[in-house]
């Protein structure tokens, strides 16, 4: 058997996404343009621009994390409410006292942790869509957390505080762990057995089992990773916010805007195929959105009406070319 | 020396499922390096056989040796271990990943704990050279076709060094030529030592590969016999339980009536001048190539990718359907080559999906069980054309093939189009289903209905059509009257773009 | 094909009828059965309905809901949407009785386009409807804020609080009968005909069966979805007017209420992403969440724990329907 001519490998433009350059451009255009427009040029100065990566700190680590459960085909819709969960739990166990942080940082991580198990076996063992399992689970956090805490709950130490308050030269220690976390996360997905079968799975479930891959284990595993990054994202928040109370991961609506942010950084929402620059990508766009708004001086209400109609215009542009049905 | 032991050998297999008796003490054994051929209808037993050889299923009852040694899979990847690969008739390849990560899936080489990617590259061409073909590792394998896909398929197996590979209607959708080669291959791979486990229905391929062959039916091992013991006709029979003597319904002696469809200088994306006409009461086969526009034909009279240069007439009025509602206003109707994807609500009942075109354009808040969408009326239909089912309460999923082909008929059936095209008609149906198709298309053609037969299935082509189009490269390239030869199909289907040493496959 | 068992076949045949009777009832009428111990006076006509009337907006939610699931998406923007026609309600009446009946069309005018434009990011933009429904749950739910000012106050009119709170007495052997269990039965009514009584009705099956079969049949598969779509909002707004009469004005009438319905269906066996379902199934399920919610009330949990009770009850009907579909198959 011989073939007539070479199958030459895919162009460079089929492999990666054009989705992290455009976003990235796009960006820098929105702010930048609105920053001239209403004369605020000092935005346009290290501090508005540390301030506007800062802004992506909360909602881009847990956007890593959500990428991870999208490209293994899973969706991950109860961040939200771990978020809130990691950051009253982690300034409870504090109360204010230094000695008991690192107490509570691994206490947190190992709940976090448990919960991904939870959520993955969930969906791999008892074949419960990734979006009731998650949906529940976040149901059954928030109802707990809600009954044992109804306002802020302890607080957090000076020396926790400087997680998010102190700075490498001008860079702060946040944006800084969040482009380090996304370079490991970037590492894992494309040069571990883990990340390629992550792929896999997401793809074509069926078919990477019956290629021998412990497809259970690699959803529980993206789910594991999923969660880690919220309760990241949750002993970010007490730190940013000196406290944790029962509704931080709610509303910063989290769920739902770390799923946008995926898919706006063009992982495909059925799995198998993203990255998470993209994701970072995506995150900076919502960041800069957020800025603008501010710049412009909307006011809260009005904000919320065009953070909806934003999302779904945003997932669109990706989906409208889409030629089969979708539900 | 004693005598080497089987390579793998299936003894007593014994499977049930709730309710039905799946394989019932199935055996069957094949020695190193050779090509075994496991053939029965639908429903015999030969997937679940396979998925118990993969790791599955477990058996209830019944032993699996290879090379004299007993072993028990209980996940696929066992198996996969012990060096059993199951190449699926639906592939299972990541078309979003390139062509060495499939290859390589599950197994993938690693350097301290890290993919190692240009051993994996290196490694995937080698394997790729060593089946002759020169796809480039790095290319996307959702962007190579079925028949490379297939090559890619035979690569993973020898990734992980194979002694048994399984291959499950390889050539289901490979035209005649990439089936062909896909057939030395099979040979080139077993030569190496491989143990081959080739299922399919077509006798053809099985007589010009396999060494031995395993009959199944219901559940049960009729015989294996060498291929040199079993001429066609007699496994036909094992398989079926009877002769098939006129397989092929006689054509029609009366002259066919006037163009129902008329199609001039038609053009889209994929084709190009397509100019043809089909007359009432008359069959016409359309063959031709993987990637020859006979698929894109179909797609575009049924308005799915409508033409865009349009010359269409149907019963002499222009027609030019842009979306498939209205080329089944136009007169349309048209079965699908995958019913699976594109016909069957496979959760509804019979009733349901026999009464679905009709329930399309009735006015949306009518009783569902008006006339003509009634049970009765229905019920008339699927018992005309012989649908076998519990009930017709039953959901379509758990109808066998040919059963699920006639119901999606009966749905069409009920609209009776003037022009009918049948994509793969008894594309996965077995023998007996088949015929009672073809049956029902001359009768279709009888009652003076145009009917189009799109198929890869060349005897079929031959045996069934009244007149035969050939396409190549997006247009037609010749027509030839029925019962041709299939060197003068093939002469036509791949003349010029290939070699012709392929021809003779 | 395979060889069948012989034997056993009365028992499939009871099987068969036990199967026919929607596990939902089944476990609904024992929840009942053990809040009525607690408290007596529900096994009594007057309690009964009462406990009718306060399940009737989830029962219309959830047959409302029902109609985009069995099509294969979920509508998460009914809850928001509720909050909606509440807050709407009491500034567009602003306390005058006689601006009840324009304002209800208006609030039902709200609903029809923000089912249009669901149905139409869905149908045309080709946007997952979760995706989708979950940003007009944002913006719906802004929009209301805005309205509102975010402080809402007030009760709106006695007559528009009609439909929440109006009992006619005196009723032969029921004693009393709200008028809100009577919308109940007629939306539940209209629900039984528009799924199980049209043609419309299966072709919301078809296109959540398999959407790609149904347009090569000539299905509008777009007209479908903006239809589901519509009737969820409208079920929406119908349930809103009714909460209204319920209790106060407030922002967060709604909240979780679009999972509550969409847990109410999964409860009564309405497959998710579609092809699977019935109104008396989704109508069931919500009796069952709001008998589980009554008990758990009665044993003095902590309202909060209603979320992780459904939580559990979500994830549970769903694997138990996994289970189920695993061992037919």
């Amino acid at each position: 058997m011989s073939d007539q001519q070479a199958i030459a490998p895919a162009p460079a433009w089929r492999r990666y996404s054009a989705a992290p350059p455009l976003l990235l451009v796009g960006s820098i255009l929105l702010y930048v343009g609105v920053a001239l427009w209403t004369g605020q040029t000092r935005m346009l100065e290290t501090d508005g621009v540390i301030g506007l990566l800062q802004r992506m700190v909360g909602l881009g680590i847990v956007a890593l994390g959500q990428t991870f459960a999208i490209i293994a085909g899973s969706i991950d819709l109860s961040v939200a409410n771990l978020i809130s969960v990691a950051a009253v739990l982690a300034s409870f166990i504090m109360q204010g006292r230094a000695d008991m942080m690192l107490a509570a940082v691994l206490i947190v991580l190992a709940v976090s942790a448990l919960v991904g198990v939870v959520n993955g076996a969930i969906i791999s063992r008892l074949q419960v869509s990734p979006f009731i399992a998650t949906l529940g689970v976040g149901l059954i956090l928030q109802g707990l957390l809600s009954a044992s805490f109804t306002d802020f709950a302890g607080s957090v130490p000076k020396e926790f505080q400087l997680v998010a308050y102190s700075t490498f030269g001008v860079v702060p220690y946040s944006v800084a762990a969040l482009f380090a976390l996304a370079a490991l996360a970037s590492f894992v997905l494309w040069a571990t057995r883990f990340g390629a079968h992550l792929y896999a799975v997401g793809g074509n479930a069926e078919g990477a089992r019956l290629a021998g891959i412990r497809t259970d284990l690699v959803t529980i595993g993206a789910h594991v990773v999923c969660s880690l990054s919220a309760g990241l994202t949750g002993l970010y928040l007490a730190s940013r916010l000196r406290s944790g109370a029962p509704w931080v991961g709610r509303d910063g609506v989290y769920d739902l805007e770390s799923i946008a942010v995926v898919v706006i950084g063009g992982t495909l929402l059925a799995g198998g195929r993203g990255g998470v620059w993209g994701t970072l990508a995506g995150v900076l766009l919502f960041a800069t959105l957020d800025a603008a708004f501010n710049m412009l001086g909307v006011s809260a209400y009005p904000k919320l009406v065009l953070r909806g109609a934003i999302v779904i215009l945003a997932v669109a542009v990706y989906t409208f070319r889409t030629r089969g049905h979708v539900a | 020396m004693e005598q080497a032991a089987l390579a793998l050998e299936m003894l007593d297999i014994t499977k049930t499922f709730p309710g039905v008796q799946a394989l019932d003490a199935v055996s069957f054994g094949c020695a190193r390096g050779e090509v075994h051929a496991l053939c029965g209808e639908n429903g015999a037993g030969k997937s679940t056989l396979i998925k118990v050889l993969g790791g599955v299923y477990r058996p209830d009852g019944g032993t699996i040796r290879l090379d004299g040694r007993e072993v028990a899979f209980s996940h696929p990847i066992v198996a996969r271990r012990a060096g059993i690969s199951i190449i699926h008739q639906e592939l299972s390849l990541l078309p979003q990943r390139s062509v060495a990560e499939n290859i390589f899936l599950g197994v993938e080489p690693t350097r301290f704990g890290i993919l190692d990617r240009r051993t994996m590259r290196d490694e995937a061409g080698r394997l790729l050279r060593r089946l002759g073909s020169s796809i480039a590792p790095a290319s996307l394998a959702g962007d190579l076709s079925i028949a490379h896909q297939q090559i890619v398929e035979i690569a993973k197996a020898l990734a992980i060094d194979a002694r048994i590979l399984v291959m499950d209607e390889p050539t289901a959708a490979l035209d005649r030529v990439d089936a062909g080669r896909l057939l030395d291959l099979v040979r080139k791979v077993s030569a190496e030592g491989v143990t081959i486990v080739y299922i399919s229905h077509r006798m053809v391929e099985i007589q010009a590969v396999a060494d031995r062959v395993t009959v199944l039916k219901d559940g049960r091992t009729v015989m294996t016999t060498t291929l040199a013991e079993a001429p066609t006709g007699r496994l036909v029979r094992a398989m079926v339980g009877r002769d098939l003597a006129d397989f092929y319904p006689p054509r029609s002696s009366l002259p066919p009536g006037p163009p129902t469809l008329n199609v001039r200088g038609a053009a889209n994306g994929q084709l190009h001048d397509v100019s043809f006409e089909v007359r009432a009461g008359e069959i016409v086969g359309v063959a031709g190539l993987e990637g020859s526009g006979k698929d894109a034909l179909a797609r575009a009279l049924i308005g799915d990718e409508p033409f865009e240069v349009e010359a269409m007439e149907i019963c002499g009025r222009a027609a030019k359907p842009g979306h498939p509602r209205a080329a089944i206003q136009a007169g349309i109707g048209r079965l699908s080559d995958d019913r699976k994807r594109e016909g069957l609500l496979m959760q509804q009942s019979v009733r349901d999906n026999a009464t679905l075109i009709e329930r399309a354009f009735a006015p949306a808040l009518r009783s569902p069980t008006a006339e003509p969408m009634s049970p009765q009326s229905t019920d008339k239909r699927l018992i005309q054309l012989d649908v076998r089912a519990a009930s017709f309460e039953q959901e379509a999923q758990f109808l066998s093939g040919g059963n699920q082909q006639k119901v999606i008929i009966a749905r069409w059936l009920a609209r009776d189009p003037e022009i009918f095209i049948f994509c793969e008609p008894t594309r996965g149906v077995d023998v007996a289903a088949k015929a009672a198709i073809y049956q029902i298309m001359r009768d279709l053609a009888r009652r003076g209905r145009a009917i189009l037969m799109i198929s890869s299935d060349l005897p079929e082509i031959i045996g069934v059509s009244d007149r035969i189009l050939i396409m190549r490269e997006g247009t037609l390239a010749g027509e030839l009257p029925g019962g041709a030869t299939e060197e003068e199909v093939m002469a036509i289907a791949v003349a010029h773009d290939r070699e012709p040493h392929a021809m003779a496959s | 094909m395979t060889v069948a068992i012989q034997g056993g076949r009365e028992r499939a045949r009871a099987v068969a009828l036990v199967r026919r009777v929607n596990f939902a009832v089944v476990v609904f009428l024992a929840l009942y059965v053990a809040v009525g111990l607690l408290q007596p006076n529900y096994l009594e006509p007057a309690g009964a309905m009462n406990f009718l009337r306060r399940a009737a907006p989830l029962a219309i939610l959830a047959s409302g809901q029902l109609f985009v699931l069995i099509s294969g998406g979920f509508d998460l923007s009914v809850g928001s949407l509720v909050t909606l026609t509440v807050i709407g309600g009491s500034m567009l009446t602003a306390n005058d009785p006689s601006k009840t009946w324009s304002t209800i069309a208006a609030l039902y005018a709200i609903g029809l386009f923000v089912g249009l434009i669901n149905g139409a990011v869905v149908a045309y933009l080709k946007t997952p409807s979760i995706i989708a429904t979950l940003g007009t749950l944002l913006s719906v739910n802004g929009a209301a804020m805005m309205w509102s000012g975010g402080s809402p106050r007030g009760y709106l009119p006695d007559n528009f609080r009609m439909f929440g709170r109006f009992v006619f007495h005196d009723v032969p052997v029921i004693g009393i009968f709200p008028l809100a269990v009577a919308v109940l039965v007629a939306v539940c009514a209209l629900a039984q005909w528009g799924l199980h009584g049209t043609v419309f009705g299966r072709r919301v099956l078809a296109v959540g069966d398999n959407p790609r079969a149904a347009e090569l049949a000539g299905v509008r598969v777009e007209f479908v979805r903006l239809g589901v779509f519509v009737i969820s909002a409208l079920s929406a707004v119908t349930a809103g007017v009714m909460l209204g009469g319920f209790g106060g004005v407030s922002v967060d009438v709604g909240r979780g209420l679009e999972l509550q319905a969409i847990a109410a269906c999964v409860v009564g066996g309405v497959q998710l992403l579609g092809g699977r379902g019935t109104v008396v199934g989704a109508v069931a399920g919500a009796l069952t969440l709001t008998a589980l919610f009554a008990l758990l009330t009665l044993l003095g949990l902590p309202q909060p724990l209603k979320d992780t009770a459904q939580g559990f009850i979500l994830i549970a009907a769903v694997a138990i329907g996994a289970w189920r579909r695993r061992r037919a198959v």
